[in-house]
């Protein structure tokens, strides 16, 4: 089964391909430039060195959020616009659950991937390895940081932060109260490996049926909401 | 030619496939209205996602109402600018996508070359060169069609678009959004001299530049006027009179180009062309100056992808393709 996997939720943006479990290429992109640009091309030039026609493709998995509004879009916009070409589904697969897969997954470790999702907040999910295979612990969600250390706080574990929100979490939180540590800098972010990896044991879907897990509704409709409870 | 073309810049999502620039086989519209409505006007972030959720569904569609194949589109258009970006994006991503999939030649469009084009599907005879009036919610310009990717502006709003004039008169006389239609309404009931609204003139170098900021000014004074006063609104007075207004700057700039530039044939094309006063007074504009009017019916007025399929078939034949690495851009010259 050959899957061209899509990974464009924060500023990088990767593609790769795998044949069953087994990672074929890889490529990632982290200039700056925007994703509309980038993405597709990466995963054009990934098929033609693979000497492969993207009508080989049996699915495309593509991370669905959380993550930058937009970027999740080109992502999933492309993944369901080769899908509708091709005539063949999608696999959505949760940004922090592939930042997890591409991540440090030795057995017993403990895993917080957090992205900065701003206003005082992080994307969060909490993971375990077992088998060598990320086991969640929480959904995904939006949390406080302070929020987000009383439960590492009272799981009594030591955890390595994980994504664009490591820092962050790593900076603010009290280090006597729990222990944490960077993942090694190769293995802290989400990519295309890490979505290919989480979408293995994941079924497909019609690609019209995919949409983004924002966690966050839009700011009008935050606004309006707001105005109402008033 | 089967262009399969689409259209997704503001708050309609559509799917279309034209053959040979000229003959609609579908033309699909999911339009997101009744979502901005409760917001008063078009929320960008609200309307990209929207996109998203029935771009597949649409493409569906298209290909289903034309009765074809995957096989039989020989090329994939969408619009690339001008619009909201990040609804933009959502088009270009999946239409770029789809053509790298399908191996076919991608065709970048320029979303008011595509308003221009909607007369070539209504008027099999109409060909380049002649005038055109591009008015829509975002977007009023007067452009001399050389050819069909041969365009220069002659003129445009300095501010306001001759839609957004009536989207914001619309709400504070409090008749919702989209305001197009319910003044276009309301305006059939009304005295067009009820009250002596502005025409705002730019005097500073070019004759066919507008303004529609003034105008929105005074009708918003007006409506506020009469709710501090607690005097009636004659509501259907003043929409007749700003359709006046607006009819009347946008007949004026456009029959003085013709005139200068020589132009037998004037089209209309945009959102605000299904206004019923403008198309009257530039029926008995044109009548008695003898030029012919194109007008696109109501359907393709407004958004649709059908117009950007046939603008495509053009700007293929001129050799303006893109590759995987096509753009969106929220701003772009014609």
């Amino acid at each position: 089964m050959l899957t061209l996997a899509l990974e464009s939720s924060a500023k990088a943006a990767s593609a790769a391909v795998f044949e069953d479990e087994k990672m074929l290429a890889f490529s990632i992109q982290n200039a700056g430039l925007t994703h509309s640009r980038t993405l597709l091309p990466m995963a054009e030039g990934l098929m033609k060195n693979l000497d492969r026609p993207l009508s080989a493709l049996d699915r495309v998995a593509v991370s669905r959020g959380p993550g930058s509004f937009t970027g999740l879009r080109i992502g999933m916009a492309e993944a369901k616009g080769l899908c509708w070409a091709l005539d063949i589904p999608a696999v959505g697969v949760s940004t922090l659950e592939a930042m997890a897969w591409g991540g440090p997954v030795l057995d017993g470790q403990m895993l917080c991937c957090c992205m900065d999702a701003r206003r005082g907040q992080v994307y969060n999910a909490l993971f375990t390895v077992e088998g060598g295979r990320p086991l969640r612990l929480t959904e995904d969600r939006a949390i406080s940081v302070s929020e987000l250390q009383s439960e590492l706080v009272a799981r009594q574990e030591p955890w390595i932060l994980l994504g664009d929100g490591a820092q962050l979490c790593y900076n603010t939180m009290d280090r006597d109260e729990v222990t944490l540590f960077m993942a090694p800098e190769p293995l802290r972010l989400q990519s295309a490996r890490g979505v290919g990896l989480a979408a293995m044991d994941k079924p497909a879907v019609p690609a019209g049926e995919l949409m983004p897990a924002y966690l966050r509704l839009s700011q009008a409709e935050r606004e309006r909401l707001a105005r109402m409870s008033e | 030619m089967n262009i399969l073309a689409f259209e997704s810049s503001c708050d309609e999502t559509a799917a279309a496939v034209v053959a040979d620039g000229r003959t609609i086989l579908s033309n699909e519209i999911f339009s997101q209205v009744a979502l901005h409505e409760i917001y008063g006007g078009v929320v960008p972030e609200i309307a990209a996602r929207s996109h998203l959720e029935v771009i597949s569904l649409l493409a569906d569609r298209a290909l289903e109402k034309a009765g074809l194949a995957r096989a039989d589109i020989d090329a994939v258009a969408c619009t690339y600018a001008p619009g909201l970006i990040g609804a933009v994006l959502v088009g270009v991503n999946f239409a770029k996508s789809a053509a790298l999939a399908l191996d076919k030649p991608l065709i970048p469009v320029h979303h008011i070359r595509g308003h221009i084009a909607a007369n070539y599907l209504a008027y099999p005879d109409l060909e380049p060169p002649f005038l055109c009036l591009a008015i829509s919610g975002g977007n009023t310009m007067l452009v001399d069609v050389r050819g069909y990717t041969d365009m220069r502006i002659l003129g445009q709003t300095r501010d306001d678009a001759a839609g957004e004039c009536f989207d914001k008169s619309a709400r504070v006389m409090g008749l919702g959004y989209p305001g197009g239609k319910p003044i276009d309404d309301l305006s059939k009931q009304g005295d067009d001299r009820a009250y002596d609204l502005p025409r705002p003139a730019v005097n500073d170098g070019n004759p066919y530049d507008m303004s529609f900021s003034g105008l929105k000014t005074a009708v918003v004074n007006i409506a506020h006027h009469a709710q501090q006063t607690d005097e009636a609104l004659d509501k259907p007075g003043l929409a007749a009179s700003l359709c006046r207004a607006v009819s009347e700057t946008l007949v004026g700039r456009t029959m003085d180009a013709a005139k200068a530039l020589g132009y037998r044939s004037i089209a209309v094309a945009g959102g605000v062309a299904a206004n019923s006063r403008i198309r009257a007074d530039f029926e008995a504009a044109c009548r008695k100056a003898g030029r012919t009017l194109y007008v696109p019916p109501l359907r393709l007025c407004g958004d649709n992808a059908a117009m950007i399929g046939a603008q495509g078939y053009y700007e293929y034949l001129a050799g303006h393709i893109a590759g995987p690495d096509l753009n969106a851009y929220a701003t772009m010259e014609i």
